[in-house]
């Protein structure tokens, strides 16, 4: 059986794709999957970072293509989770490197050897973004409860559609005291405006921020409630049905944008 | 006999120029486009006139941060493609009637810009404005190239985190010698800082090695403030706007001395008092 082959993108940068990725797959690992998470962050690239092996990398993504080296030589074992593995973005090229045939070439590639390849996507929506997207069969959009990230992830979204690929929202850096307080968009409004299935929640933690810096997905601690958070969304992938949490608020946002849809 | 000549229509003698600064990080969300909003309201309170351009094709939002996106008509590639004037592109801000912002257009990309004939435009403004802000997007693919084109200036907005540290650093290596660039370090939590949970403006300038032009703190009315299109900086109430106010006065050269790094007071401080 091949592998999911699951883009993770939001159009605006900052809105906590590489983050996701990273502990998405890091529970997924968790959970028996094989799984390999790509950087397509060509010239950017921080999931390395993220994750904590910036120092073991050897070969990248560009240099696979261009036949330096197997791929299998590039990716990256983690050393906490042994289901878990890595390919690297290059740092010092860009992305007009990689065409999107080579990446989805090397995406079905990645299929054959694990259950799950997540793709880590640039922001924006330009060669990178077309590139991450090229090798996917189904997607993540990121996004956060702002104006600003929701109308991206609008553009975005109507992009993936138009890829046929189907499109699954987590909405993310949530803050229930000013949903409640009414500055900010609540999660129905987000589902409102975006005409996608709703995968997750996950509140705003500044934990994260610690745990980003220090290369350790904060799905490891076991204690953490992202930790519990991340688990629902894996076994929401893998096909349970995981019932929400739900916060409602008075949707001063709400009102802003209409409920026309 | 010699003729007089007539005296031309506008004076012979060129227009001082004004400053075109871009307003870029690398990474995304870090703040462009609010730092964007708010030093350009901030610089035209000042009674400077100032010209906010919005570089994300396809991807634009600094239209919503300034409560101007019901204004918009006309944007960036109508101007470039001459289907309509710069004057009718040109939405005058609400507020601050020495603002003015040119859209960026929302349903092309950026492979449509041609980075020759936007750096054009963007020389243009600055015969027409003390300052031009552009609104760099996330990244450094072709939105990127199109909006450093024609800034002789640059801020780095950069975030106290690793991976928006390294970024920022890539970007400062593509900006080149001849650009000057200077550090606003975005979204501190003092608090933080103190716990040994954050990285310190210390930190992240030993790696950019940047002159810093402010320190904004991590306030939810920069959030607020954003989702509902008024600018922080306008918000005489609000300290996060007298840190963008600050700003402003150091670019214009009216105030020399560097930022003050906020920081947290400690239990014991916030006991006895603090001594700084």
């Amino acid at each position: 059986m091949s592998a999911r082959r699951i883009v993770l993108t939001s159009g605006k940068g900052g809105v906590g794709k590489t983050t996701t990725t990273a502990n998405l797959g890091a529970v997924l690992a968790k959970r028996g999957h094989r799984v390999v998470l790509v950087d397509a962050d060509i010239g950017l690239r921080n999931l390395d970072l993220v994750l904590g092996v910036e120092k073991r990398i050897v070969f990248d993504i560009v240099e696979v293509v261009e036949g330096r080296c197997q791929l299998r030589q590039a990716l990256i074992k983690d050393k906490r989770l042994e289901n878990l593995s890595i390919l690297p973005a290059a740092q010092t090229r860009d992305k007009t490197a990689i065409s999107e045939l080579q990446m989805a070439d090397v995406v079905t590639q990645l299929g054959e050897l694990c259950d799950y390849v997540l793709i880590d996507c640039p922001a924006g929506i330009e060669h990178g973004f077309r590139n991450a997207i090229a090798g996917a069969s189904e997607a993540i959009v990121v996004t956060t409860p702002e104006v600003s990230a929701i109308r991206d992830a609008d553009r975005v979204i109507g992009k993936l559609h138009e890829r046929g690929l189907p499109v699954r929202l987590i909405v993310n850096r949530l803050r229930p005291e000013m949903v409640r307080s009414g500055d900010m968009l609540s999660v129905e409004d987000v589902t409102d405006i975006l005409s996608a299935e709703l995968l997750g929640i996950i509140p705003e933690d500044e934990e994260v921020i610690d745990t980003t810096n220090k290369g350790e997905p904060i799905v490891l601690q076991a204690e953490s409630r992202l930790a519990a958070i991340y688990d629902k969304i894996a076994r929401r992938l893998e096909g349970d049905l995981v019932p929400f949490t739900t916060l409602r608020a008075p949707g001063f946002f709400g009102r802003l944008f209409g409920k026309a849809s | 006999m010699i003729q007089r000549e007539e005296a031309p229509a506008v004076s012979a003698v060129p227009r001082k120029r004004g400053r075109a600064i871009v307003v870029t990080s690398g990474k995304g969300g870090v703040g462009k486009t609010t730092t964007t909003a708010n030093t350009g309201a901030a610089l035209a309170a000042t009674g400077a006139t100032v010209v906010l351009v919005d570089a994300d094709v396809g991807l634009r939002n600094l239209d919503i941060v300034m409560g101007l996106e019901a204004r918009v008509r006309h944007h960036v590639l109508d101007v470039l493609e001459g289907k309509a004037t710069l004057e009718d592109a040109l939405v005058t801000d609400k507020r601050v009637p020495a603002l003015r912002l040119l859209a960026a257009a929302q349903t092309r990309d950026k492979d449509d810009v041609d980075t020759l004939a936007f750096r054009d435009l963007i020389s243009s403004l600055r015969e027409r404005f003390d300052y031009v802000l552009i609104d760099c997007p996330a990244g450094i693919e072709k939105g990127f190239a199109n909006a450093i084109a024609g800034a002789d200036e640059a801020i780095i907005v950069c975030t106290p985190e690793v991976s928006a540290v390294r970024d920022a650093d890539r970007v400062v290596g593509l900006l080149g010698d001849e650009r000057t660039i200077k550090l606003i370090v975005n979204r501190l939590r003092p608090s933080m800082v103190r716990r040994g949970k954050m990285l310190s403006v210390d930190d992240v300038n030993a790696i950019l090695r940047l002159p810093l032009l402010g320190v904004i703190t991590d306030a939810p009315d920069v959030i607020i403030s954003t989702n509902r299109g008024e600018p922080v900086a306008l918000d005489a109430a609000s300290p996060v706007g007298a840190s963008y106010r600050e700003i402003a006065q150091r670019i214009i050269g009216t105030l020399t001395t560097p930022p003050v790094v906020p920081r947290d007071q400690s239990f014991l401080e916030k006991l006895f008092g603090s001594r700084s």
